[in-house]
C-alpha cells in the first residue's frame, strides 16, 4: 500500500506541485474568498438588515462596485482554486493516511472546504444567468457555505500554519539551484527501479540493453539489472512506465505554470468584467449580461411577463397607493406626472454582478412621502404589482427614503418606462441592489 | 522522478504559532457551527440531502475524474514529447488549462442559453462559436510563442556554441 502511494505521487511530481506553490497560490485565493465574503455580506445585510442598520448613500455606485467585485472576484476563483488544488492533489495520497488523532479533523475540514468551495463557485457563476440545475436554493445555501467557507479557511490556515511560515517567502523555499525544499515528512523517495538505472548509469552500463537475456554482466550487478527491469503485474508496469518518463525542467515548468494560472485569471475578468465595469464593455466577450442592451437601453432582469403584471401593470385604472396612520391617498399617473420632475443618473447593479448607469425621471420620493405627512425618522413597506415572488415586499430604510436622488421614476434613458422596467412607475435609490429597486409599484406604506 | 536534493526540512512550531493557531481553529469550528446552523434554519431537509449529494459529487469529480486526468494527460505529454523542447510542452500545456478553464466557465452559459432564456436580455451572445473562436485564438498564440521559443533558443545554443 504504501509502495501504491508512493508510486502515485511519484507519478504526480511536478515543480509546481509543492507547498510554496500551494502558499504562492493559496494567498491569493484567500484574499479572494475574504474579497467575496465581505462584498457578499454587505449584499446580504442590504437585502436583510436588521432593523438597527443603515446603509451608506454614497457614491451612489457603491452596490456597482462592491457587487461587481463580488462576482469579478469569484471568477478568479476558478483558475486560482484549480491551480490551489493542482498544487496540493498528491497530499491526497499519505501514507499512513492519518498519522495522528488530529489528522482525522485536518482531512475532514479539507474536504469540507474543498467540497464546499467548488460548489459555491459553480452554483454561483451559474447564478449570474439565472440558471438552477439542483435540487436546492441558492439563496439560503450561498449565504450559509460562505460562513462554512471561511471557518474551514481559518481552521485549515490554523492547521497549516508553520508550513505558511516556512514557504512564505520564495528564497526560504529553493536551495541553490532553485530546486524546492521539501519538508522531511513530505519526501517520496525514489523507486528502486530508479534506483538501480542510476546505479548502472554511474558504472556506464545501459539499463535498457542489460534486459536482452543475451548480453553477459558481471554478478556484482546483477541485483541492479534485475531491480532495474519493470516489473511484473499490471500496476507496477504502469508506475514504471511512468518512471521512465522524462523530468521536466524545472524553470519552464514553473514559468508556465504561472503563465497558466495568471493568463486564465486575467483573461477571464478581462472577458467577463464589461458585464460591470464600463472600460471593460467593448471586450465583454463571456459576460452573461451586456450594457446597453433591452427595453429603454437597459438589461431586464425580471420580466413583466415573469412578474405576472401585463395585465395590472397596463391597466388605466391603476394607482399608487400611499398610506400613513391607516389613511390612503392615491396617485394617478397624471397626478405624479404632473408633480414636479426630477432628474437624476443611479445605477441598477444586480446581486447577479451586472450593473449599469440609468438616468431617470420622475418624482422625488422624499417629496412625495411628505406630501402625506411623513417626518424623516420614518421608514417604508414598498409593495409591486407582481403576484409572487421574494420582493413582491419589501423595506426601504429612512436613509434612502430621505435621499434627495431617490425617486419614483416614470422614465428611463429619455423615454417612459418601458413594462419590462417597471411601468407605470418604480423606485429607484442609490446605493442599493436591484431587487429592491422595486419596478411596478402598487402600494407605498409609511412606518415608523 | 527522482528524489528531492536535499534531506527535507524540519517544521519548527514556536509559541506565537500555536496561539494563533488555536485561535484560527477555535474561530474557524464556530463559523463552521454557524454556517451549519443557518443552513438548518433557512434550509429544508430534503434541501440539504440534496445539497450534500452535490458536494460528495464536487469532491468525486475534481479528485476522481478531473486530477489523475491532469496526471495521464501531462504523463503522455512528457512521454509522446520526450524530444520536444520542455519550453514548447509547458507553451502548449499552458494554452490547454486556459481553454480548458475558460470552457468551464462558458459551457454552462451554452446549455442555459440553449433551454430558451426567460428574457433575451440574459445571455445575450452566441456562446458556442465564441468559445471557439477563444481556442482558435489561443491555438494562434501558443504557435506563435513555440515559434518565438524556438528561435530564442536556437539563437542562444548558436551564441554558446
Amino acid at each position: 500500500m504504501r509502495e501504491l502511494m508512493y508510486g502515485l505521487r511519484r507519478s504526480m511530481t511536478s515543480p509546481n506541485r509543492n507547498a510554496r506553490t500551494a502558499v504562492a497560490v493559496g494567498r491569493l485565493l484567500g484574499l479572494a474568498f475574504l474579497i467575496c465574503l465581505l462584498t457578499g455580506l454587505y449584499s446580504h445585510f442590504l437585502q436583510e438588515p436588521a432593523s438597527w442598520m443603515r446603509f451608506p448613500t454614497r457614491p451612489v455606485s457603491l452596490y456597482r462596485w462592491t457587487q461587481g467585485i463580488h462576482i469579478t472576484a469569484g471568477i478568479a476563483c476558478f483558475p486560482l482554486l484549480f491551480a490551489k488544488l493542482y498544487a496540493v492533489f498528491p497530499q491526497l495520497f499519505q501514507w499512513p493516511p492519518i498519522k495522528t488523532p488530529l489528522q482525522v479533523l485536518e482531512r475532514a475540514s479539507i474536504a469540507l472546504f474543498v467540497a464546499a468551495s467548488l460548489v459555491q463557485i459553480f452554483t454561483g457563476l451559474l447564478n449570474t444567468f439565472q440558471y438552477y440545475p439542483w435540487p436546492f436554493p441558492f439563496k439560503q445555501v450561498h449565504y450559509a457555505l460562505a460562513y462554512v467557507i471561511i471557518g474551514s479557511l481559518a481552521v485549515h490556515i490554523g492547521v497549516k500554519l508553520p508550513v505558511i511560515q516556512r514557504y512564505w517567502r520564495a528564497r526560504d523555499s529553493y536551495d541553490e539551484n532553485g530546486d524546492f525544499i521539501p519538508l522531511a515528512d513530505d519526501i517520496v523517495p525514489p523507486s528502486r527501479g530508479h534506483v538501480a538505472r542510476e546505479r548502472l548509469a554511474a558504472l556506464d552500463y545501459d539499463a535498457d540493453a542489460l534486459r536482452d537475456p543475451d548480453v553477459v554482466f558481471p554478478a556484482e550487478i546483477s541485483s541492479a539489472v534485475v531491480e532495474s527491469r519493470p516489473p511484473r503485474g499490471f500496476v507496477g508496469r504502469i508506475f514504471d512506465w511512468i518512471d521512465r518518463t522524462p523530468e521536466v525542467e524545472k524553470k519552464t515548468s514553473r514559468r508556465g505554470f504561472i503563465a497558466a494560472v495568471g493568463g486564465t485569471t486575467v483573461g477571464l475578468v478581462a472577458l467577463t468584467g464589461g458585464q460591470s465595469i464600463t472600460a471593460l464593455g467593448p471586450i465583454n466577450v463571456f459576460a452573461p449580461r451586456k450594457n446597453g442592451i433591452g427595453p429603454n437601453d437597459l438589461p431586464v432582469n425580471r420580466t413583466a411577463k415573469a412578474a405576472q403584471v401585463l395585465e395590472t401593470a397596463t391597466d388605466p385604472s391603476w394607482v399608487l397607493t400611499l398610506m400613513r396612520n391607516g389613511e390612503a391617498t392615491t396617485f394617478s399617473l397624471d397626478d405624479l406626472e404632473a408633480m414636479p420632475q426630477s432628474a437624476e443618473s443611479l445605477p441598477i447593479s444586480c446581486v447577479e454582478g451586472w450593473s449599469q448607469m440609468g438616468h431617470w425621471t420622475g418624482v422625488r420620493l422624499r417629496d412625495l412621502v411628505a406630501a402625506v405627512g411623513a417626518t424623516e425618522t420614518e421608514s417604508l413597506r414598498i409593495t409591486s404589482l407582481e403576484k409572487k415572488g421574494g420582493y413582491r415586499v419589501t423595506l426601504m430604510g429612512r436613509e434612502y427614503v430621505n435621499d434627495p436622488t431617490t425617486l419614483v421614476a416614470l422614465q428611463l434613458n429619455g423615454k417612459r418606462l418601458d413594462i419590462d422596467h417597471g411601468y407605470p412607475a418604480r423606485m429607484i435609490a442609490p446605493g442599493r441592489p436591484g431587487v429592491l429597486q422595486t419596478k411596478w409599484l402598487s402600494s407605498i406604506e409609511v412606518i415608523a | 522522478m527522482t528524489a528531492a536534493p536535499s534531506d527535507g526540512v524540519e517544521l519548527r512550531v514556536g509559541r506565537g504559532t500555536r496561539v494563533v493557531r488555536t485561535v484560527l481553529i477555535i474561530a474557524g469550528a464556530l463559523a463552521i457551527l454557524l454556517g451549519a446552523w443557518v443552513m438548518v434554519d433557512t434550509v429544508k431537509p430534503k434541501s440539504i440531502w440534496g445539497l450534500l449529494t452535490w458536494l460528495i459529487g464536487a469532491v468525486i469529480i475534481h479528485d476522481g475524474i478531473i486530477s489523475p486526468a491532469v496526471v495521464a494527460i501531462s504523463v503522455v505529454m512528457r512521454r509522446a514529447g520526450r524530444k520536444v523542447p520542455g519550453g514548447v510542452l509547458a507553451i502548449i500545456q499552458a494554452g490547454v488549462v486556459v481553454g480548458s478553464i475558460f470552457t468551464l466557465v462558458v459551457v454552462p452559459e451554452i446549455i442555459r442559453k440553449a433551454k430558451i432564456p426567460k428574457n433575451p436580455t440574459v445571455l445575450p451572445f452566441d456562446y458556442a462559436p465564441r468559445l471557439a473562436l477563444l481556442w482558435a485564438a489561443i491555438a494562434v498564440i501558443v504557435g506563435l510563442s513555440v515559434i518565438v521559443y524556438l528561435r530564442v533558443r536556437a539563437r542562444r545554443a548558436s551564441k554558446l556554441a
